[in-house]
């Protein structure tokens, strides 16, 4: 009797397993999309989703990724298919270079040496530049007369620094920055989740944060951003990116990701980031909106 | 900390019911198949200890490693090996599990009355049968514990692979950590907690189904 229970527990156990398998491999036709931890990421990682599942019939699975770097290795593992990236990242987190300086030429460079080096495709641009800056509290900005990053470097040792953890060790980040500008050596360093930061700066937990030009709180925050005098971070704009494997396996979607050349501008993308991250729209009602207003799809 | 003022938190939920819902199927499949790899593979191995006693520190010492190490490290650490997503989820919560169900089952084993064991063989049995018929009845009730420690454990685990692209309700808290929305991260803490209670109760009744009658009356009045 006892025998036979076991038998029966094992057995439906062992069935159990081979259902949550198979329930995972029914995934033919998925489109699988990645993106980073942020609104901006969010929202564009929604918008793919849309636009393939509008103009194709395949269906998307999105995935949240702690970091570039996570995005990165799954796209080129091809277990992502989709990410959005932008160029300067690639350029100088991912490949680690800092000589061009012009958008055009660093477009170019990554476009081809993704292609080469990692069988990564580049599509067309988006149209914004999300750069990082640094910002401040308006009075503080005022009390230590800041407005450019020379500016901040001297007064950094009053300051405290709450930036994403990715910006202290990227070289387009804060070492990059010290040894572009020297200086820089804040009275304390925060790493923080990018959402969190504003947060941060809003309860005077910290004074300096490394905001995303297109963030929507830096209005809402009512935030100064400096200006980088020696232009050392170079421009962000964002494309969508595709493995080959996945290009070749479903030729349709990069038909429908050019659709996106072009048609989000700084301030737009600053609008839908600001509507997700104030007024607590899902990021999924915003891009449907947007590209509903845009005609991209009905 | 700015709350959405004009909904309340059931219209905020029911607004976004069919994301919970698809994480938390999502959450469950993840931990379910995790669990269920570690019984199939660990209550063999702490049956297996418990006949070579040598090896017994040993195995309890790996899987003691496994336990100590933070998830959010093994997470990370497992990706070069397994990349990302759900499969390295399902081998670090495996490796979670793994513990107390392999100590447990050693333990629960180890504890059985050597006089019945004794009577047993008295009786003629075979190993096999003592093992069937004697031991494992006897030490359910600890495995059974290790069990529901390791499924309630992984469960609020599982909520850490979210940042390796796993899924489940994780990205729920996360997000609301990096919108600083309090209904996001409870619309994923929430469930994640009530999914822990549910299995644990199932398993809870699972057990009292299994354990035989004349056992559990012996248990029950000593």
């Amino acid at each position: 009797m006892i025998n036979q229970k076991f038998k029966i527990i094992y057995t439906v156990m062992v069935i159990l397993c081979l259902g949550i398998i198979l329930s995972g491999c029914g995934k033919k036709n998925t489109i699988r999309i990645g993106h980073k931890n942020f609104t901006e990421q969010r929202i564009l990682g929604q918008m793919f989703a849309l636009l393939i599942e509008e103009h194709t019939n395949y269906k998307t699975d999105v995935k949240e990724f702690g970091s570039t770097s996570l995005v990165f290795e799954a796209l080129k593992n091809n277990q992502i298919d989709i990410s959005g990236e932008y160029t300067g990242t690639a350029y100088a987190a991912i490949l680690n270079q800092n000589e061009l300086k012009e958008p055009q030429a660093i477009y170019d460079y990554v476009k081809k040496e993704y292609a080469e080096q990692f069988q990564i495709s580049w599509l067309e641009p988006i149209g914004f530049n999300n750069t990082y800056t640094f910002s401040v509290r308006k009075e503080i900005a005022e009390q230590y007369n800041l407005k450019t990053f020379s500016d901040l470097a001297e007064a950094a040792p009053n300051l405290r620094l709450g930036v994403t953890m990715e910006f202290l060790e990227r070289e387009d980040g804060l070492p990059g920055v010290k040894k572009v500008y020297g200086g820089f050596e804040f009275k304390e360093e925060k790493a923080l989740d990018p959402g969190l930061r504003y947060t941060a700066i809003a309860e005077n937990e910290v004074d300096v944060i490394d905001a995303f030009s297109t963030d929507g709180k830096i209005v809402e925050y009512n935030l100064t951003i400096l200006e980088d005098d020696k232009q050392f971070f170079p421009p962000y704009f964002v494309a969508p990116l595709i493995h080959q494997e996945s290009a070749k396996n479903y030729p349709e979607i990069v038909e429908v990701l050019l659709k996106l050349k072009n048609q989000i501008s700084d301030e737009e993308m600053q609008e839908l980031n600001y509507k997700v991250d104030e007024k607590r729209i899902p990021e999924a009602k915003v891009a449907e909106e947007f590209l509903k207003a845009k005609g991209l799809i009905k | 900390m700015s709350l959405n003022s004009q909904t309340n938190f059931f219209e905020f939920l029911s607004y976004r019911a069919d994301e919970i819902i698809r994480l938390l199927f999502e959450h469950i499949q993840i931990t379910g198949f995790a669990v269920l790899l570690a019984i199939l593979i660990g209550v063999p191995i702490g049956i297996f200890i418990t006949r070579k006693e040598k090896c017994a520190n040993i195995i309890i010492g790996i899987a003691n490693i496994f336990q100590t190490l933070p998830s959010l490290a093994l997470f990370g650490l497992i990706i070069p090996f397994l990349g990302i997503g759900i499969t390295p989820s399902i081998f670090v919560l495996f490796l979670y599990a793994l513990l107390p169900i392999i100590k447990n089952t050693y333990i629960g084993i180890n504890s059985v009355d050597p006089s019945i064991i004794e009577a047993g063989k008295g009786m003629g049995m075979k190993s096999s049968q003592i093992l069937r018929m004697v031991e494992l009845p006897l030490a359910l009730p600890m495995i059974m514990g290790g069990i529901r420690i390791s499924t309630v454990i992984n469960i609020g685990t599982a909520t850490i692979a979210s940042l390796i692209g796993a899924g489940g309700l994780g990205d729920l808290i996360f997000k609301g950590i990096s919108m600083n929305d309090s209904y996001l991260t409870l619309a994923g803490a929430i469930p994640t907690s009530l999914l822990a209670i549910g299995a644990d109760t199932l398993l809870g009744m699972i057990e009292n189904a299994l354990v035989p009658k004349g056992i559990a009356k012996v248990q029950r009045d000593g």
